[in-house]
């Protein structure tokens, strides 16, 4: 609503202005045939595929120096993405994966650093353990001492965990580092599926992630304490501290249902807050992450993802039409249309120039794929079960110096026909819901608590609960 | 652009070993560093190994910082050893007002500056300093948080005197600006009582005025209208007592009836779009809350939205309309 003006126009409003500018769906070229997918609006699989196999076995462009100190969540957007996609990797790269992600547990401190070295940090041990919930499953065919999850040392990763607590129930996100909603939520989603919630953990942290509710509706990034139980929200609401800040809340009202007495969070603030993240037909009804901000690919989970955690938080069990309060049907087509790099991978909106390049990153390909997966749950229903072929690489060299000119893509094992993979925006609501077109690629459903597919969080969770594998702290 | 001579090949950092990230070299999505970036890491795994802190330590992990300020280990390490070797903070200050400014999206450069104050306990200079980095963008996340930190956590009557003329300034050169408009919350309603402020109905009076005054100038302004519900909430205050002040945005401009004026309740100015669809919403609300029959009348002001006004959040009016009505049935 915000591209009205009011004839008055000010510097957010004129960039809202150019913004709307760029989001066109693109016309076909006059020959049908010639269309490309993306100009169909229709998820190009196989390019998007080639673009997470070639960073993943290949490697990563210099500009991704800026990452270095996130090296779990290269491999979590990565492996995660293909997660969606239906695509798993072989054993041979799993357990390669697996074997780099372990020698980022800080052997002195307990958490996982951003990378082989680095100081432990809340982030990138969600990062690392949903990384390993994808690549790390015991095989049953061999005994568990070799699987993965064996050698996450959870005492340690415990004690690092209470290291960073905060009187007020806040946690910081490393050793002398920053305290915010997001190291809250890796922290109770890593404690979630390696059962480590304990009462002694989560004391007072509900009070905190609600103190970080905004009049907005949404949360801020993280709260002081103003005294007699008031708190200050540090920042204005924002969609992805909303994220966190929700299933925070989630995770604690399952393992920890509040009393009645206690104060909860102002759920219909949220909703309405929610729902005017998303745009318009101007802005391909994409979300954008605080209120008069632009949109951008990476919110369609931050912000789309929320209400599949609204129905987890409120018991309603899958999306039954009516109770769906969002447009996933318009979401659908800012990700297919918008999002979609020509040049595979996503991004968070077109860039200015036809000319001007704007990159496609890990980061949004993964957060438009989860958006485009919980879009297509909200528009139907459908199995949750995941399914998976497996993407091998190439060549057996992997050498990030020898292979870095090659523009080869891995192939595929599979031999999914682009037909058979493709999504197609459902534009109107379907009358058999169960039953999606031939050529639509439904991709696998996604658990809004962890952004995991719920086969992979499932399996995880359940091992870690087994008997005999209780930690006593 | 020469590159700077790397740490293997200067004689005064040959006591240190060098240790390489991977021990295996085969990791899945390697990042292709420079050589400039590798020479400096190593070397810093190096450092970290033998846990030495000196001014050496400074230099290499400020290249390291210049080269990645997300490097949160860097920040980290040289934090400590800032301590350690009781180095002075305000001089580390000066260059984080360099590096701020370059790098403004970054969570480290802030909470770093944070750590520093938290020593250096001078909360004035900062505001004065964060004013200057709006210039380059008015509505950065982590200026903003740590602005609000510096206040509620020195919480000086001093350092509060000024931010109600700062946000109104920034409001003044965007209307729009939500961080803008959140401060303003923050700091008003927020964050205790400050001084002159005390007389909270005369403060909550101003506070309408200046939001009604808003919305009549740009009634199409999302930040506007949820201050206003923002205020109103917040002192549990029902919707109805600005109706007479929401109504007229609710019709469109030859609907207009409003010739005098009024300064309690401002009229849409004559350049504004209408009926506003957030008026419309909002006298909705204003039903719903008075229930009984006054329900019918909001459900058909939430079918005007989601047929009419509002239609990209149609499925959001029908829930309003569904739960209006279950209200009324129960």
């Amino acid at each position: 609503m915000v591209q009205i003006d009011d004839n008055y126009p000010t510097p957010t409003s004129v960039t809202q202005r150019s913004t709307v500018a760029l989001l066109v769906k693109p016309s076909p070229p006059s020959s049908s045939s010639e269309s490309t997918p993306i100009q169909s609006g229709i998820l190009d699989t196989n390019l998007h595929l080639g673009y997470l196999g070639r960073h993943l076995l290949q490697g990563l462009p210099a500009r991704y120096t800026s990452q270095d100190a996130s090296q779990p969540w290269l491999l979590f957007w990565s492996l995660q993405s293909l997660s969606l996609l239906k695509v798993e990797l072989d054993q041979r790269n799993k357990t390669k994966a697996a074997e780099g992600i372990l020698a980022m547990q800080n052997s002195t401190e307990g958490g996982f650093g951003g990378g082989p070295g680095q100081a432990a940090h809340l982030l990138p041990t969600y990062a690392a353990v949903c990384s390993l919930a994808i690549v790390g499953a015991p095989d049953p065919s061999t005994p568990d001492l070799e699987s993965p999850w064996t050698l996450i040392d959870r005492r340690a990763l415990y004690m690092f965990f209470l290291s960073l607590k905060h009187p007020d129930g806040s946690f910081r996100v490393s050793s002398n580092g920053e305290v915010d909603v997001r190291g809250v939520y890796c922290l109770l989603a890593v404690a979630k599926l390696l059962n480590m919630m304990t009462e002694e953990l989560i004391k007072g942290t509900r009070d905190w992630v609600r103190g970080c509710q905004t009049y907005e509706g949404g949360f801020a990034s993280a709260a002081i304490g103003i005294g007699e139980g008031q708190w200050a929200p540090l920042g204005e609401a924002h969609g992805g501290y909303t994220f966190c800040a929700l299933a925070a809340w989630v995770l604690l009202e399952l393992d920890f249902p509040s009393s009645s007495a206690e104060k909860k969070v102002n759920l219909k603030n949220l909703r309405r807050w929610l729902v005017q993240m998303q745009g318009g037909e101007d802005e391909l009804c994409g979300f954008r992450g605080r209120t008069n901000k632009l949109v951008d690919g990476c919110y369609s989970w931050w912000v789309g993802g929320c209400f599949e955690l609204l129905d987890i938080l409120e018991g309603r069990d899958g999306a039954r039409k009516e109770d769906v309060i969002w447009n996933p049907e318009g979401l659908q087509e800012y990700i297919l249309y918008a999002a979609q790099h020509p040049a595979g991978g996503l991004r968070d909106k077109p860039p200015k120039q036809v000319l001007h390049t704007r990159n496609s990153y890990m980061y949004h390909t993964l957060y438009n794929l989860a958006g485009l997966s919980t879009a297509q749950y909200a528009c139907q229903s459908r199995p949750t079960s995941t399914s998976a072929s497996t993407l091998t690489p190439s060549s057996d060299s992997l050498d990030p110096t020898s292979s870095r000119s090659s523009s080869e893509a891995p192939s595929l094992a599979s031999s999914t026909s682009a037909s058979s993979t493709q999504a197609q925006p459902s534009s109107t609501p379907r009358t058999t819901p169960s039953s999606p077109t031939p050529s639509a690629l439904t991709l696998n459903a996604t658990d809004p608590l962890f952004n995991l597919t719920k086969t992979h969080a499932e399996a995880m969770i359940k091992w870690f609960r087994e008997p005999g594998r209780e930690v006593y702290w | 652009m020469t590159e700077p001579t790397r740490y293997a090949d200067r004689p005064e950092w040959s006591d240190v070993l060098p240790v390489e990230q991977y021990e295996n070299a085969n990791p899945l999505a390697p990042i292709f560093y420079t050589n400039e970036y590798k020479d400096a890491t190593n070397y810093f795994r190096g450092i970290i190994k033998t846990g030495e802190k000196s001014q050496r330590v400074l230099e290499l992990t400020e290249h390291i910082i210049r080269l990645n300020p997300a490097h949160y280990t860097a920040w980290q390490y040289r934090y400590e050893t800032l301590l350690a070797i009781d180095s002075n903070l305000e001089d580390e200050l000066q260059l984080m007002d360099e590096l701020a400014i370059t790098h403004l999206k970054t969570y480290q450069v802030w909470h770093h500056r944070r750590l520093l104050m938290l020593k250096i306990r001078k909360p004035a200079a900062e505001l004065v300093f964060i004013a200057k980095t709006f210039k380059v963008d008015a509505k950065n996340y982590h200026t903003w948080s740590y602005r609000q930190w510096l206040l509620a956590y020195f919480n000086d009557d001093e350092l509060w005197g000024g931010e109600l003329d700062f946000v109104e300034d920034l409001l003044y050169a965007d209307i729009r600006n939500n961080s803008a408009w959140h401060h303003r919350f923050f700091t008003v309603f927020q964050s205790g009582v400050h001084d002159g402020e005390e007389n909270r109905e005369r403060v909550l009076k101003r506070e309408l005025i200046y939001v009604k005054q808003s919305i009549s100038l740009v009634p199409n302004n999302a930040s506007a209208w949820n201050y206003i519900r923002g205020i109103l909430e917040h002192h549990s205050i029902p919707y109805s007592r600005v109706t007479t002040f929401v109504q007229p945005y609710t019709l469109s401009m030859d609907e207009q009836t409003a010739d005098l004026v009024d300064l309690d309740n401002p009229p849409p100015s004559k350049g504004a779009h209408l009926p506003c669809a957030f008026a419309i919403e909002f006298f909705a609300d204003i039903y719903e809350a008075e229930g009984g029959d006054s329900m019918l009348k909001a459900t058909e002001l939430w079918k005007s939205l989601g047929n009419e006004y509002d239609i990209a959040r149609k499925k959001y009016w029908e829930h309003r309309i569904r739960e209006g009505l279950r209200a009324i049935q129960t």
